[in-house]
């Protein structure tokens, strides 16, 4: 991090009047001016453009946007999913509708709330602006045993121009033994401002509870999209993240999942779809720490125009960390001459007894069922968006609450829902 | 309906196709028979206008019209139809997507409206059921995981649903037990009409016996080395390939 971009990070700390403000706070601004952020040198950030942070406000934006948002600029409702809706990173009761389940407590967070997974590794340190930032945010408290499945929808909305302020998401989420949840997450713009949104969303499943989360980045053309998810499993937990990338001018996710407890299981399912100029990074790192547990991980990524869409996927077997199977399947398909794809699959392993199978792939899109699609009358545009579709078909696929994933494949290929809905006549 | 004249095409430096000369008028069934690398499926492929063939000599006409000149979705939607040897697996992209998409595609080519989706269903029930197909295979990915009788079925489905006008089918009856060479060729002879011709490329007179073709070429090192009735593929399964292939030369 620059000097200059650290010295007006603390002037903006100072200025939104956090610098006497709780401890927590001054400790992530503490440990922020010490450690900085990252910069392009750093071996898990080099494909983020980072050169718009030079230009951001981060004394947070008030949550007032100057035309006030209606129900309808937000997203369709999805059945069974009780809303809540946060404009710039400040709660929005208005747009929100509370959960009738009594196992699922969803709080306004004005007041850090402690996390429960410690910000660990220099690639989370996106977590600390946040968490030096943010003045308000989701806390989601599950009860052991609940069963609420299609549960909860939090509806991020960024309004402010960059240089005006920025957007702090914050999630903490923390699901008790034996409940099963289903959580959707969504990130929005409206107005066409060049947003600046740092978010970050604390995870904890404890064990033998199973969560559904699904996440969806659909920020503006312009907005700037830097976001820090850390879960952790116990004993026998199953967590499976959904995400689905298409907003933004830059996007930058980074993940980092510990399974902590024996048997654990998670699914991290991610899908981008970059064109123009768009540049989506996510780092996805899964620590193997107790043994006999589950990874499944898969990512389609379509880089089109002159976009860069990159995703490195890093699995680190722990000592002791015996029976572990992990599996990776990462494809990227390039769409475009001047498009960019960095696929990348890593393993570290530091005991016997493992099982782990990685897949990479980077390629153009096959010429043989273009032809096929062609011969049988497509018109090219058609055919292409019909094969880019199928490319991520099978990820997309795995996003279990309909409504979501019809709107997702509404935005993905126009008029290509229509066989979705055929497909249920027979 | 097809005018093929002194047609030359090689793939990079091979010369595949020498001087072919082939007519098909309106109506006809003929064969073209040949053995391995006489250059059978380069020509079903140049018919449907795949990438990689360079035509460095002759011409063909459809319907008056110069073919060669027509991208590999306008033969389509004029009708031709090529039935490939490997149908090609498409996952994600559903098989009743793909038939509605091209019956759409060549509707909208004649400037007719969308086909209605309960008349589509009935449609493609029909042609189902005459090829002896589940109806589950319409909401599986294109010849995905399919078995390949079960391709080759496909691929006469989806002509039968198209009904093209010309109808190229490169060795559809390969990989084929008896009964669904059986089944494949009922779907063929139901295509036959005077207002259709096909092209069936093909290695043996097997299929033969179920579609009768007016003429059968036989293809040797690019060029059509003999043509006669049904007769000569007879001949052909009898004797082999060699004897034609040595007056060739």
């Amino acid at each position: 991090m620059s000097a200059a971009l650290a010295t007006r990070i603390a002037e903006d700390f100072a200025a939104a009047g956090h610098a006497s403000g709780d401890l927590q706070r001054q400790r992530a601004m503490q440990a922020l001016t010490e450690r900085g952020l990252p910069t392009s040198r750093d071996e898990n950030w080099k494909y983020v453009n980072l050169r718009p942070l030079e230009k951001v406000r981060f004394t947070p934006a008030t949550g007032e946007p100057q035309a006030p948002v209606t129900a309808q600029d937000l997203p369709a409702l999805v059945a069974h999913y009780s809303r809540y809706t946060f404009i710039d990173g400040v709660f929005a009761p208005a747009l929100s509708a509370p959960t009738p389940n009594a196992g699922v407590l969803v709080k306004s967070m004005k007041v850090a709330a402690a996390r429960a997974n410690p910000i660990s590794t220099p690639d989370l340190r996106f977590a600390l602006l946040n968490e030096a930032f943010a003045t308000d945010g989701a806390q989601i408290l599950v009860e052991p045993g609940t069963d609420c499945k299609t549960c909860v929808e939090l509806v991020f909305v960024a309004t402010t121009e960059a240089k005006a302020g920025a957007s702090y998401p914050r999630v903490s989420f923390h699901v008790g033994a034996g409940a099963q949840v289903g959580l959707i997450e969504r990130h929005v713009s409206i107005g066409s401002d060049a947003n600046f949104i740092n978010c970050a969303v604390d995870v904890s499943v404890a064990r033998d509870a199973s969560v559904k989360h699904y996440r969806v980045q659909q920020t503006g053309a312009r907005a700037i999209w830097f976001d820090t998810l850390t879960a952790r499993l116990a004993e026998n937990a199953r967590y499976q993240l959904h995400s689905v990338n298409l907003g933004a001018l830059s996007a930058r996710s980074t993940v980092h999942v510990q399974l902590a407890g024996e048997r654990s299981e998670v699914g991290l399912f991610n899908v981008s779809v970059g064109g123009k100029n768009q540049v989506h990074d996510t780092f996805a790192l899964v620590e193997h720490i107790a043994p006999n547990a589950r990874t499944e991980q898969s990512f389609r990524g379509i880089s089109a125009g002159r976009a860069r869409v990159a995703f490195n996927g890093k699995i680190i077997v722990r000592k002791g960390a015996h029976g572990t199977d992990s599996r990776q399947s990462l494809r990227g398909l390039l769409a475009g001459t001047d498009a960019e794809i960095d696929v990348r699959p890593q393993l570290e392993i530091y005991t016997d007894d493992v099982r782990c199978s990685h897949g990479a792939t980077a390629g153009k899109l096959d010429d043989n069922m273009l032809f096929y699609l062609l011969s049988r009358g497509l018109d090219r545009e058609t055919a292409l968006r019909l094969l880019k579709w199928a490319f991520l078909e099978d990820v997309v696929a795995k996003i279990e609450v309909p409504e979501l994933r019809r709107q997702i494949e509404q935005s993905l290929a126009g008029q290509l829902n229509e066989a979705a809905a055929l497909k249920e006549l027979f | 309906m097809l005018k093929i004249e002194n047609l030359h095409v090689a793939i990079g430096d091979n010369k595949v196709l020498n001087g072919l000369d082939l007519e098909i008028p309106t109506g006809e069934v003929h064969a073209i028979m040949g053995p391995n690398g006489s250059g059978k499926s380069t020509l079903a492929h140049v018919l449907a206008g795949r990438p990689g063939y360079e035509v460095t000599a002759g011409s063909v006409t459809y319907d008056g019209r110069d073919l060669l000149a027509l991208e590999p979705e306008e033969r389509a939607h004029e009708g031709v139809f090529l039935g490939f040897q490997y149908p090609v697996e498409i996952p994600g992209v559903n098989n009743v997507y793909l038939l509605k998409a091209a019956l759409n595609a060549k509707r909208k080519h004649r400037g007719e409206p969308e086909v209605d989706a309960f008349e589509f269903l009935n449609l493609v029930r029909e042609k189902m059921q005459l090829m002896k197909m589940d109806e589950s295979f319409l909401s599986r990915g294109v010849n995905e995981g399919f078995s390949g009788g079960e391709k080759k079925r496909n691929e006469i489905l989806q002509m039968l649903v198209l009904e093209p006008r010309l109808a190229v089918l490169d060795e559809t009856d390969s990989g084929l037990d008896i009964d669904a060479l059986k089944v494949v060729a009922n779907g063929v002879n139901t295509l036959r009409s005077p207002e259709k011709s096909v092209v069936l490329v093909t290695h043996y007179q097997r299929l033969l016996d179920y579609v009768v073709p007016d003429h059968v070429h036989v293809l040797v090192r690019g060029k059509i080395a003999r043509s006669g009735d049904r007769t000569l593929a007879l001949e052909l399964e009898k004797r082999g390939y060699d004897w034609v292939t040595e007056e060739a030369a």
